[in-house]
């Protein structure tokens, strides 16, 4: 059987997705990619910083979870302890697949996923073969993402081309006197900004990118937080 | 005062560019401070054998603004980390060594050449100090595609198309440092009574006058050598190659792996270049028509290549191994072949264009009236530097035990200078290390004698210093780092080819 499929209102009638599951699956990622839509709603917990992707080396935006490669510091006791989980987590298992031309996006699911199931969980489709609401609210989530990774990538080669990024130099010491280099990320460089003539300021206020620049910025306290954390696991 | 406000580059080839390129970016030509002109002849054909770079490229490329990802897209660029030197030392099919571009493990803190002497391992000394050597034999690039542009893994230089390369920075000189070009023929010289060149005519565009001319007119010598009439000092007595058969050798599909190093084939009376672009190879063989003909020459190449050879073009280089006596003279400097030109053993020729073009950028004479302390300085400074290049690329050939006539004529004493003779009976008893290499001019480190002496099985007899090596301790750290290196290089590094194609797809960042 196919994993990757379209989704189908007759195939996958019986289809449920276990939510709690759907948020298991991030309990070893230790970062995932957001879109400039959720900043706000992010910067309250979450660093927002920036990282390479590895096969590319092209910069994304990332909500960090924790230090270590499989940490996760927000995964917590079986559960996601925080107000709002980015949308890669919960937009989970479904992902916008090509249709039939090219301008054409059709919802998937991956139908190997753990947190689909038979039993228990959200239905997709009602008895008559309607949408549930919540299949609704991930098509919403889906053409967020799409709509708001694409402006991401903007925003960034926005950030890029005023060479406003600049790699981070995170030394942290843990409770238990461990130190730890943190390697790869990047976030705005303070002083360029500051230094930015008046005109790439104006433009960036005209995109409406200078709120989520200043929320990047802010959102880096929660370094702090992170490393509290993780300290209050070590005791 | 005559302050010097314009500068004249005769002639476009890579020397041309890059030195009109580093003058005007580094003195604001753009907004209106020193104008640099260059005069390309429209009918005389670049020489463009200049395929091969040092690390020093990268500093150079951005000094003048052109960034890494546009290089090598444009330039049909490859990484290089070094040279390996095959058959050099008695000819066999297991005989090679590496001279990579990263200094050994811990140096100049630690020189670890005389606890290699005391315990290799049976290891080389190349691959018991550096990790490059096992980078390059498993065909991985220097960098990652996360690496930020011009920034290493390993250090790293450039193979390129030398046609292309000129074409790329003719462009950003015209386009972003605002060298005026002028398409056209030169047809005198005129000078003033003390000498000095006041402006050279041309065919089409009139007198070009300035203050201060740069000879890169290649061969010809147009200022340096025809009107200044400054000797031309000849070192075929300590090189011999006079030729090279230059060919270039398309890969056999489009996935083939691009050798990361250039490879360096002894042969009987001479040796073969072998340079992985990403689109073809250069393959060339340096050799001596005293010691060989030209037909016997092509066979071997038609050797090395492979019965492909027919279908392609091969073109011959006479090499007149030597410089000018002086560079610089009243109001003129020669950068490139028309300063002096040695055989490519060493990818010479690109870096001491660079280094000319540094100098001349750097110390840029402000007026007319301090130009000749400066001409003085930049003899002094160039005629060290020839003479070290050409003293590294002797030791290559004295240290063979190759029989042919070749490499027998090679190690007679009189073709070997005095003081590289004097080196090497001190180098018998104290591995080379930086109080050799002393002046603020040196063009090779320490290490580099140090890969090509023990490369090639020279012996340093350090029994009557043992107590002075007191770091033993340290030294076995320092290898044993070296393996650590290794295996992590090899665990993290994309192959050659798979980065190259990375960079086509989506470049290095900037940071």
């Amino acid at each position: 059987m196919n994993r990757l499929v379209a989704l189908n209102s007759a195939a996958h009638r019986q289809l449920r997705v276990d939510q709690a599951q759907v948020l298991a699956q991030a309990a070893q990622l230790n970062m995932l990619p957001v879109v400039l839509g959720e900043f706000l709603k992010l910067c309250v917990q979450y660093p927002i910083v920036l990282t390479k992707n590895a096969a590319t080396g092209r910069f994304s935006c990332i909500a960090l979870f924790g230090f270590d490669k499989h940490e996760n510091l927000f995964w917590q006791q079986g559960r996601w302890d925080a107000i709002y989980v980015p949308l890669q987590v919960t937009r989970q298992p479904f992902f916008l697949g090509d249709g039939a031309n090219d301008q054409d996006k059709v919802v998937c699911i991956d139908t190997q996923n753990v947190a689909v199931t038979q039993t228990h969980g959200e239905l997709l489709f009602d008895e008559h073969g309607a949408e549930t609401g919540y299949l609704r609210q991930v098509k919403q989530m889906l053409a967020a993402l799409l709509e708001g990774e694409q402006q991401t990538e903007r925003f960034v080669g926005k950030l890029l081309a005023l060479e406003l990024i600049r790699p981070m130099r995170l030394e942290i010491e843990f409770v238990d006197r461990r130190k730890q280099r943190v390697e790869g990320l990047y976030s705005i460089d303070e002083e360029r900004l500051k230094g930015l003539p008046g005109e790439s300021v104006a433009e960036l206020h005209a995109l409406d990118w200078l709120a989520p620049l200043y929320t990047m910025l802010a959102s880096l306290g929660h370094i702090y937080s992170l490393v509290q954390r993780k300290n209050q696991c070590l005791l | 005062m005559t302050p010097v406000q314009s500068v004249v580059v005769v002639g476009g080839g890579t020397a041309g560019w890059i030195t009109a390129a580093r003058i005007a970016a580094g003195h604001n030509t753009k907004s209106g401070g020193v104008r640099v002109t260059l005069i390309e002849s429209p009918s005389i054909p670049t020489i463009g054998v200049g395929e091969g770079t040092w690390p020093t490229m990268r500093n150079t490329l951005r000094k003048i603004g052109i960034a890494e990802t546009q290089f090598i897209r444009e330039c049909d660029a490859a990484f290089k980390q070094g040279a390996k030197f095959a058959r050099w030392v008695n000819g066999g099919a297991e005989d090679f060594y590496y001279h990579p571009l990263v200094l050994p493990q811990g140096f100049p803190k630690i020189n670890l050449a005389p606890y290699w002497h005391q315990d290799s391992s049976g290891r080389s000394f190349s691959s018991a100090v550096c990790f490059q050597e096992a980078v390059c034999e498993h065909g991985l690039a220097p960098k990652l595609i996360t690496t930020p542009e011009y920034a290493g893994v390993a250090n790293y230089a450039y193979h390129l198309n030398a046609g292309k390369f000129a074409e790329l920075l003719q462009r950003h000189c015209v386009e972003q440092l605002g060298v005026r070009h002028v398409l056209d023929d030169v047809t005198a010289v005129n000078a003033a009574p003390n000498g000095d060149i006041t402006s050279v005519a041309t065919a089409a565009n009139g007198a070009i006058g300035g203050e201060l001319f740069v000879d890169c007119t290649g061969f010809s010598a147009l200022l340096i050598g025809k009107h200044f009439g400054v000797p031309f000092i000849d070192r075929s007595d300590v090189l011999f190659v006079d030729n090279a058969l230059a060919v270039q050798v398309p890969y056999d599909d489009t996935d083939a792996p691009v050798a990361c190093h250039t490879i360096s084939t002894a042969q009987a009376a001479g040796w073969i270049w072998d340079i992985g672009l990403q689109s073809r190879r250069g393959v060339g063989y340096v050799y001596s028509s005293r010691h060989t003909d030209h037909e016997a020459a092509l066979s071997t190449l038609r050797e090395y290549v492979g019965p492909k050879l027919e279908a392609l073009s091969v073109r011959r280089i006479p090499i007149r191994s030597g410089h000018r006596r002086l560079f610089w003279q009243n109001n003129c400097v020669a950068v490139g072949l028309s300063g002096g030109f040695l055989e490519p053993l060493e990818a010479s020729a690109l870096v001491l264009v660079e280094l000319a073009a540094e100098m001349i950028t750097e110390q840029l004479p402000p007026c007319r009236e301090v130009m000749d302390v400066l001409a003085r300085r930049f003899n002094q400074t160039f005629a060290y530097r020839w003479d070290r290049i050409i003293d590294f690329l002797k030791l290559h050939y004295l240290l063979s035990q190759r029989d042919e006539p070749f490499w027998r004529d090679n190690r007679t004493a009189a073709s070997v200078p005095d003081g590289l003779q004097e080196q090497l009976q001190l180098w018998r008893y104290c591995p080379p290390g930086d109080h050799d290499f002393t002046s603020n001019k040196e063009v090779f480190p320490a290490a580099s004698y140090q890969y090509v002496l023990y490369g090639m099985g020279f012996r340093t007899e350090t029994r009557w210093h043992a107590h002075t090596m007191r770091q033993a301790d340290r030294a076995r750290e320092q290898f044993q780092q070296n393996d650590r290196v290794i295996q992590q290089a090899l665990a993290t590094l994309p192959k050659h080819r798979e980065l190259l194609r990375k960079v086509q797809q989506y470049g290095f960042q900037t940071v």
